[in-house]
């Protein structure tokens, strides 16, 4: 599997004005939550109390506990799992599932598959640009998330913030390659976002689902959200390195089964 | 070493047959048209040809290099104008144009860039969506010769050129072709062909119905006959004559068959005058499309 540079970058520089919206707004959204928790810290007690009326399993559902008001990485971690990764997944899900559809989309793909690649180097080369996408919006995301962390908390646990920024990547990874196979089998045609916001969404709450309701626990089995922790549980959060590796596997699979389909597909016209 | 070989191609998309068995070459310097009615599979030979699509059976080669196990090699020979064309519409003509000879490795194509875009009167430096189809068209035929290829594979190449542009077009062709370069010419501008062309394939229904050069079709005898009788008589005619249509005294038909036939039967007709002339290419692969 080889690489075209300068297939890498025209496909970076045609992105480059998304990532920037989306990068943009997972900061800003980083920012925004991080500066709001000051105020939400002094009326602990309260919320402690308002936290106690919820009922549990709705509590549970969102990811809130006593935790989440008494520091500043408990309530960082709420919106974490419930936004921030939903976000990042979106656009790198959403980019994945086009970044070689959308040449068969425009018409540009009989442009790009007659000059002198090999298919293999021309996907592979968009999955290594989808990869350095994916790698700007979430290191761009932590480096903002520890600037923050700085300005407006103290006391951060750092290991806690590193496990939620290592299982939240490897879950975003998952749901890019996830689109990247479903896409593959999809024409080219369809607009994916619809998909890829049912996928991820669809993902998130049908664990919010199996940790709200005991009768259907076993639905989590089936979201990527059951495996890794975002939100400490009775104060402890781990990188859960089997489910990161497992995930990351299964990643790798389905980039390879969707490279394998993109080099058998006829390009009609 | 022919420049393109087919051996057996066929592609079906499902059931449904896009071409089959098709088995001829071009030789290296030729100009080789490619004639067919719409839908008859010259899109699919050549979208075949360049690896848009994998072959159902048999094997395509460009100078040598199977088109599917050394695509690569083949295509680096290669300039290949689509009928449709379909540019990337953030980029200029000239950032894409960079970006075609990027892709190519070439390093400093700049100057050719500006020399074919003097001659074919191309803006380059307005984004591609702004462009009209004609100055798309111009993009595209710059895009096919920039990297200098051994083997132009040209799918309905003047559509949206205006003649000044289709001719100047022509020019360039052929003083590629004088240097060396084959040219893959599918059409179905009949004119465009006998202009252009060496020799031709009709395709019909995805199969080969013929391979002619265009002089030996062009000198078949095959005559168009005008002739006005004295009076208004039912002709009966021999073999040879096609496509009689009358109006009173006033007969149109073709003919295929020795001339001294032809005279004869005239000879023998009450007539006031006669006009006999050459059919045009169009004409002749008609009847390769109706047989």
């Amino acid at each position: 599997m080889s690489m075209n540079r300068t297939l890498y970058f025209k496909e970076l520089k045609r992105n480059r004005k998304n990532t920037l919206i989306w990068t943009s707004i997972v900061v800003a959204f980083t920012f925004l939550i991080l500066s709001i928790y000051p105020s939400f810290s002094q009326m602990g007690d309260q919320m402690t109390e308002l936290m106690s009326s919820l009922p549990e399993e709705y509590a549970r559902a969102l990811g809130m506990d006593e935790g989440t008001w008494s520091s500043i990485i408990g309530f960082y971690s709420t919106y974490y799992g419930i936004y921030i990764t939903l976000l990042m997944g979106i656009f790198t899900a959403s980019t994945g599932a086009t970044i070689v559809g959308k040449e068969e989309r425009d018409g540009t793909a009989e442009f790009l598959l007659t000059r002198p690649m090999t298919r293999s180097t021309i996907v592979t080369t968009k999955f290594l640009a989808l990869g350095t996408l994916l790698a700007v919006v979430y290191s761009t995301q932590t480096f903002f998330a520890v600037l923050g962390m700085n300005v407006f908390g103290d006391d951060v646990l750092w290991r806690h913030f590193v496990t939620m920024h290592v299982h939240g990547f490897v879950l975003v990874s998952f749901f890019t390659a996830a689109a990247v196979l479903f896409s593959s089998f999809l024409s080219p045609k369809l607009n994916y976002m619809g998909p890829v916001v049912g996928m991820i969404f669809g993902s998130f709450f049908l664990d919010a689902i199996a940790k709200a309701t005991e009768q259907v626990s076993w639905l989590g089995y089936i979201s990527p959200y059951h495996y890794l922790q975002l939100q400490a549980e009775s104060g402890s959060l781990e990188v859960n390195w089997g489910s990161c590796i497992m995930l990351m596997i299964l990643s790798l699979i389905m980039l390879k089964a969707g490279h394998a389909r993109y080099l058998k597909r006829d390009i009609v016209g | 070493m022919n420049a393109i070989e087919f051996h057996s191609l066929s592609k079906f998309y499902g059931k449904h047959r896009g071409i089959e068995g098709i088995d001829f070459s071009v030789s290296k310097g030729e100009v080789f048209g490619f004639i067919g009615p719409n839908g008859a599979g010259k899109s699919t030979a050549i979208r075949t040809l360049l690896g848009l699509l994998h072959p159902s059976s048999g094997s395509a080669s460009i100078l040598g290099h199977d088109v599917v196990k050394e695509g690569v090699q083949a295509r680096l020979k290669v300039g290949y104008l689509p009928s449709e064309v379909d540019f990337y519409p953030e980029m200029t003509s000239r950032e894409l144009l960079e970006y075609h000879a990027g892709l190519y490795g070439i390093e400093k194509g700049e100057k050719r860039i500006e020399e074919l875009a003097q001659y074919f009167e191309l803006a380059l430096d307005r984004p591609i969506d702004d462009l009209s189809y004609g100055n798309k068209k111009k993009c595209a035929i710059i895009q096919a010769v920039l990297h200098e290829p051994e083997v132009l594979i040209l799918d309905e190449p003047t559509g949206g050129l205006d003649p000044f542009m289709q001719n100047r077009f022509f020019e360039l062709l052929e003083s590629l072709n004088k240097k060396g370069v084959t040219v893959f010419f599918s059409s179905h501008i009949l004119s465009e062909i006998q202009r252009m062309c060496d020799r031709a394939a009709v395709i019909r229904e995805g199969k080969i119905t013929a391979i002619e050069d265009i002089s030996s079709l062009l000198s078949k005898q095959m005559k168009k006959v005008r002739l006005v009788l004295k009076k208004e008589t039912e002709l009966s005619l021999p073999d040879g004559f096609q496509n009689h249509h009358s109006t009173g005294s006033k007969h149109n038909f073709d003919y295929v068959g020795p001339t001294e036939v032809l005279i004869r039967w005239l000879a023998e007709q009450d007539l006031i005058d006669v006009v006999l002339t050459e059919p045009d290419l169009e004409s002749i692969f008609m009847n390769y499309y109706q047989r």
